[in-house]
């Protein structure tokens, strides 16, 4: 950190790190939820992300492709979610909640397995994420260059994946019938097209964004710890309703959770508040907005 | 008075629902050989274990009890169309509830402390509960996404009350003080845990059957979940059933982590009741949402969980290979297509 | 030249409904072609097929000679066959031009959808056949007639040769319908052909050259329309002579019953009127009749009188007492009935049993101590049942039986009982020629015992046929109010139509008529 910075810019920076995950796997429920699909499996496609990246990433020595394969086995859970729901017709929700329950069995059974234990395992050979570099002008661009510059690449990545998402959702064939699919999908059927197709599409493309928001959740700790994405896909989930169904909107949902975390974090070294209460803030935080935000659109529509 | 699907539907989802079983039995043993280094003795343990003597027996029963609870809240919700995701705290805090309400008045005659303690369990979680679906009636607000996240609160800080204030120092496992001696429900199937908890379960399934079929209220509630513009245009008052569900299922929520603490626990232990409430969710899917169809859904459940103990003890896989088998259930305890297929054989 | 053959198709249904009986259809070139029948008579099933959306169980289709089997509407497409659905299929927050291209969209970079290029095409073809559209206006912000503008645009589009409408005028006003069928003539100017499926013998008598008459999913007969009346077609499609014959019995109207007083409502969001002052009586033992294009405050109407949406100002009166803000519950217990246009939904639960049905707005008459008497429930139900003659009888699920028999379900609820006011909504929508009739009597029976009716419908045939009086909406405003004379001839309707196109607002109050002498010194005066 640069010697300009008060306490807000390291706050704030940290707020960019922490809403990553948040944001990625908000992007990527974005596609199912325009489908038409309520996506609750982002918890467990972010869980098997985590798991599998570290565990690649430890075993070939090589992060990218550590990375590469906690995305496949995010996707390739994300298929087996998808397949149930629409070709066997089950409950979308029902299933989510399977493949949250599965993602978190599995992963304790093969840590178990592999490892001979439970709970957090270490590893000492992960690499560190490399940190994007940037000319130095920009870097010394008063507060911002602080915040926005100095982060891992997956930070970039993701910027990067909410601008072409937004493309794609509107201004490519696939977002246009994907969006078409999710407000009527009786014309899309009369078009001879296939909703299910757009809607298993959306299952991969969240599949992908959560199997990447998971790997940066276990190799930033060099660590597995079971169960930690800890509910951070319910929260990406609400992001997409706070964002108002937009990539955009997703984004600034998203910083605001990490901002609440950020501080949450913050507030528990120099505050004597006990723990779990500050683990319970982002909920608290995220039923006030929601809660705020439902008043809101009911005043509007009764006014 | 009840709505009749026809002998062939009723066939086709029994059977659907075999095969579900079937399938998640299936991928047990399957997990097993590739996990185990003696199948055999893991699969005998997984799925004879729990039958192999009074102790594992008794607990299997046991355990049912909670999931009885839950997956009647759950099925009474359900049955009204309205999504109750917060099941996991409210079992916690009905749990806690009835400890605080057991250590406050450790010298009151058992039966007055037991009755306050579910009085105060049913209460807490009612309320919990009863929070989301006021804000759903108030605001229109999602109450299971609203109900979620107040319960990972809610369990957050149950959490802190059982490692903080209430802990015991004079145990190593992170729990509060135990509570006194004559608030312990009587066993009844030594030297296991089963105790007449059970019978409160039984009795509760019929109890809320009766409710939903019989009674006035159940009536409305049943249409409203059905249909609830059919219901306000048919003068039904359909925001009380926005919330009285909702306030039913927290209670028995409540009573379930209630019963599990005046009967097996005698004290709130972290994490205690963790999986009471999802597992509760597909304990009423796989019931129809029948009330008594509940029972044998809660024993199927507390079989997976006791085999997968059983095999942790007699054989060498880990606990979580229930959560695997369970997850598959829930998987294909909706899908459409399975039902389908088994009533197109039939036809042919 | 033939375009076109089916043969020998058939299809059966889930619970062996036969919706096809090996049924023979053939098509010429260039001609308008309608098919014509009752609800049920296979009409929708048989398109459906041709355009892929449905697979036959058994049976051929040749296409100029040649045997095809036609998988998806893809399928059809490629071959030069649209069709223009009786429920559109389009995507309201969409334009117009996403909803044309949809699924064929036209490519810039090879990645992006070329919205340029799409207006340019969809401009080009909505010129050469005299639309009215705007490609980059939002569908929803357009009319029903429009919203088919844009659904035949988008088969045009995709370059059909063979245009199938179902139930094309079903929602369309008289004039919306001329224009209709002029661009069906210049359809065929330009060698195309069209099937059009109605249950209208005037539309068929109006345009069409040649007609197939389905009943009970079999061909009945296939004539040239010269060589028909509507008679004979009548006879062919139900079986028998059926005309619409009501035995009105005129009962001296008493007091109002139902009034409106300067009622509006506004759309959520935007301050829109969806209702817009309107102001209205019912009397005792009368009926008024509300027509209107969908989309004009006709829905807004049935839920105010209804007590199922609140309004932003004006008073709705019961009796003489305010009741704007009561729930349906309290109206009920202050004797409403209230038969809904959206029977299938609002009307009736469909996964329930008749008898839950049936007591769902009566059942606290049958409580003990909070418990329900089942043996009295049953015995009401079984009543009504008979004396209705619902099919199935009173423990099936309500979603098991007929669209006739669901709407007799809910008369019997409805209309059994005493009620000072009866708001009945779009009642014979979809219901055969039979079940009609029973809806009318029982309506009618309901006038005689004193009851007024609010009786809102976008058939205007049976408006005049049924009404004391009626009146017109139009964008939320009741823009005429007439005193009803029967009067079945088109210069009525279409002096209607004026009305509920909004080209006609002269209304005052209530108590204002325009009588058949007005209308007669008006429609001269104007159309000169």
């Amino acid at each position: 950190m640069s010697s300009n910075s008060s306490y807000s810019v390291p706050l704030v920076f940290n707020a960019v790190e922490i809403m990553t995950p948040f944001l990625l796997a908000g992007i990527g429920g974005l596609f199912t939820e325009l489908a038409g699909m309520l996506n609750i499996a982002l918890e467990g496609l972010m869980l098997a992300g985590a798991f599998f990246s570290i565990v690649f990433a430890a075993a070939t020595g090589n992060l990218f492709l550590g990375i590469a394969m906690g995305v496949l086995s995010s996707m390739l859970l994300a298929l087996l979610f998808g397949t149930i729901t629409l070709k066997l017709r089950a409950n979308v929700f029902i299933t989510g909640l399977a493949t949250n329950l599965f993602a978190s069995g599995f992963t304790v059974v093969l840590a178990y397995q592999l490892f001979h234990t439970k709970g957090v395992i270490q590893f000492q050979n992960i690499p560190k994420l490399p940190v994007l570099v940037v000319p130095d002008f920009l870097q010394r661009i008063p507060i911002l260059g602080d915040i926005l510059f100095g982060h891992n690449i997956i930070v970039y990545l993701t910027w990067a994946l909410v601008l072409l998402s937004a493309i794609v959702i509107y201004r490519t064939p696939f977002g246009l019938r994907l969006r078409g699919t999710g407000i009527n999908a009786d014309t899309i059927v009369s078009l001879g097209l296939s909703p299910q197709k757009y809607q298993l599409a959306g299952i991969l493309i969240s599949g992908f964004t959560c199997g990447l928001a998971g790997a940066m959740l276990t190799i930033r700790l060099a660590a597995f710890v079971p169960e930690i994405t800890s509910g951070r896909g319910w929260i990406a989930l609400v992001a997409i309703y706070l964002g108002n169904k937009t990539p955009f909107g997703i984004a600034v949902a998203s910083f605001v959770f990490g901002l609440t975390e950020s501080f949450s974090n913050y507030a528990q070294g120099a505050i004597k508040i006990p723990s779990d209460f500050i683990l319970a803030l982002p909920y608290v935080i995220t039923v006030a907005a929601m809660i705020l935000y439902a008043v809101w659109r009911h005043s509007r529509a009764t006014r | 008075m009840k709505g009749r699907q026809s002998a062939s539907g009723v066939l086709s989802t029994v059977m659907g629902l075999a095969l579900t079983i079937l399938f998640s039995f299936g991928l047990v043993i399957l997990l097993i050989f590739l996990l185990s280094k003696m199948p055999a003795k893991t699969i005998y343990a997984f799925f004879i274990g729990p039958f192999s003597n009074k102790y594992y027996l008794g607990n299997m029963l046991n355990v049912a009890v909670p999931l009885i609870f839950t997956g009647l809240g759950i099925a009474v919700a359900f049955k009204s169309s309205v999504f109750n995701l917060g099941g996991e705290g409210q079992v916690y805090a009905g749990g806690l509830a009835a400890t605080i309400a057991c250590l406050a008045i450790p010298h009151a005659p058992g039966l007055v402390g037991m009755a306050l303690a579910l009085v105060a369990a049913a209460t807490v979680s009612a309320a919990i509960a009863g929070f989301s679906g006021f804000f759903r009636m108030k605001w229109d607000a999602d109450e299971m996404i609203s109900s979620f996240l107040l319960s990972a609160a809610v369990a957050l800080v149950c959490n802190y009350f059982i490692t903080g204030p209430f802990d015991d120092p004079n145990n190593n496992i992170l729990s509060t003080y135990p509570i006194a001696k004559q608030f312990g429900l009587l066993k009844i199937f030594p030297p296991s845990k089963l105790n007449v908890s059970a019978f409160l379960a039984i009795a509760a399934a019929i109890l809320v059957y009766i409710f939903m079929n019989k009674t006035h209220a159940g009536y409305e509630m049943r249409m409203c979940g059905l249909n609830r513009e059919f219901s306000r245009y048919g003068g039904i008052k359909v925001s009380r059933y926005l919330v009285l569900p909702m306030i039913l299922s927290g209670a028995l929520h409540g009573l379930g982590g209630g019963l599990m603490v005046l009967g097996t626990y005698q004290a709130a232990i972290k994490g205690f009741s963790f999986g009471m409430g999802w597992n509760g969710i597909a304990v009423a899917l796989i019931a129809r949402n029948n009330p008594l169809g509940v029972l044998p859904a809660a024993l199927l459940f507390a079989y997976l969980d006791a085999g997968a103990k059983s095999a942790m003890l007699g054989g060498d896989v880990t606990f979580e290979i229930a959560s695997i088998a369970q997850s598959f259930i829930f998987y294909l305890v909706t899908a459409q297509a399975l039902y389908d297929i088994v009533r197109k054989r039939r036809r042919a | 030249m033939q375009l076109l053959e089916m043969k020998g198709i058939t299809k059966l249904y889930a619970d062996d409904l036969v919706a096809n009986d090996s049924v023979d259809f053939s098509l010429e070139e260039r001609e308008i072609h309608a098919i014509v029948g009752e609800n049920g008579a296979g009409k929708t099933t048989l398109m459906k097929i041709l355009y892929g959306l449905e697979q036959p169980d058994s049976g051929s289709i040749l296409f100029r000679g040649v045997k095809k089997s036609i998988h998806s509407p893809l399928d059809a497409n490629r071959l030069g066959i649209g069709m223009v659905h009786q429920h559109f299929k389009l995507i309201p927050d969409f334009t117009v031009a996403e909803n044309v291209v949809l699924g064929i969209e036209p490519l810039r970079a090879k990645i992006f959808v070329d919205h340029v290029t799409a207006a340019r095409e969809i401009r080009r073809v909505i010129e050469s056949h005299g639309f009215s559209i705007d490609p980059n206006a939002r569908v929803r912000s357009l009319t029903v007639g429009q919203m088919q503008q844009v659904e035949i645009v988008k088969m045009l589009y995709r370059k059909a040769e063979l245009l199938i409408l179902d139930e094309p005028t079903s929602v369309l006003t008289e004039q919306e319908i001329d224009s209709l069928f002029s661009t069906l003539r210049s359809l065929r100017e330009d060698g195309k052909t069209c099937i059009i499926i109605t249950h209208k013998l005037q539309e068929v008598m109006d345009i069409s050259d040649r007609v197939t008459v389905m009943r009970k999913g079999g061909v009945v007969a296939v004539r040239s329309t010269s060589e028909v009346d509507k008679a004979e077609l009548s006879r062919l499609m139900v079986g028998k002579n059926m005309l619409f014959q009501l035995d009105r019995k005129y009962a001296a109207c008493g007091d109002s019953a139902l009034e409106f007083k300067d009622v509006t409502i506004r759309q959520r969001g935007s301050n829109r009127p969806l209702l817009d002052r309107v102001n209205l009586t019912v009397r005792s033992c009368e009926i008024v009749g509300v027509a209107g294009v969908s989309g004009n405050g006709l829905g807004e109407l049935e839920d105010s009188a209804a007590g199922l949406r609140r309004i932003d100002s004006g008073q709705i009166l019961f009796d003489g007492q305010d009741i704007s803000g009561l729930s349906t519950g309290e109206l009920r217990a202050r004797g409403l009935a209230y038969v809904p246009a959206d029977r299938l939904h609002r009307g009736s639960s469909l996964s329930s049993t008749v008898t839950e049905n049936l007591i769902v707005t009566n059942h606290h008459n049958f409580l003990r101590a909070g418990f329900l008497k089942s043996g009295k429930i049953r015995h009401y139900a079984t009543k009504l049942v008979e004396s209705f003659a619902i099919d199935g009888g009173p423990r099936i699920a309500i979603g098991t039986l007929s669209g006739g028999n669901i709407q007799k379900v809910i008369l019997a609820r409805e209309l059994t009982g005493e009620a000072k006011i009866v708001v009945v909504s779009e009642p014979t929508w979809g219901l055969d020629v039979a079940s009609s009739q029973f809806v009318y009597e029982k309506i009618l029976e309901m006038r005689s015992a004193g009851a007024g009716i609010l009786f809102i419908s976008s058939n205007l045939d049976e408006i005049i046929g049924i009404a004391d009086s009626i009146a017109v909406m139009y964008r939320g405003k009741v823009v005429g109010f007439l005193r009803n004379e029967q009067d079945q001839s088109k210069e009525f309707k279409e002096f209607i139509g004026e009305y509920m196109l909004g080209l006609r607002d002269d209304f005052v109050s209530p108590d204002d008529f325009v009588s058949r002498d007005d209308f007669a010194v008006r429609a001269k005066g104007e159309s000169s």
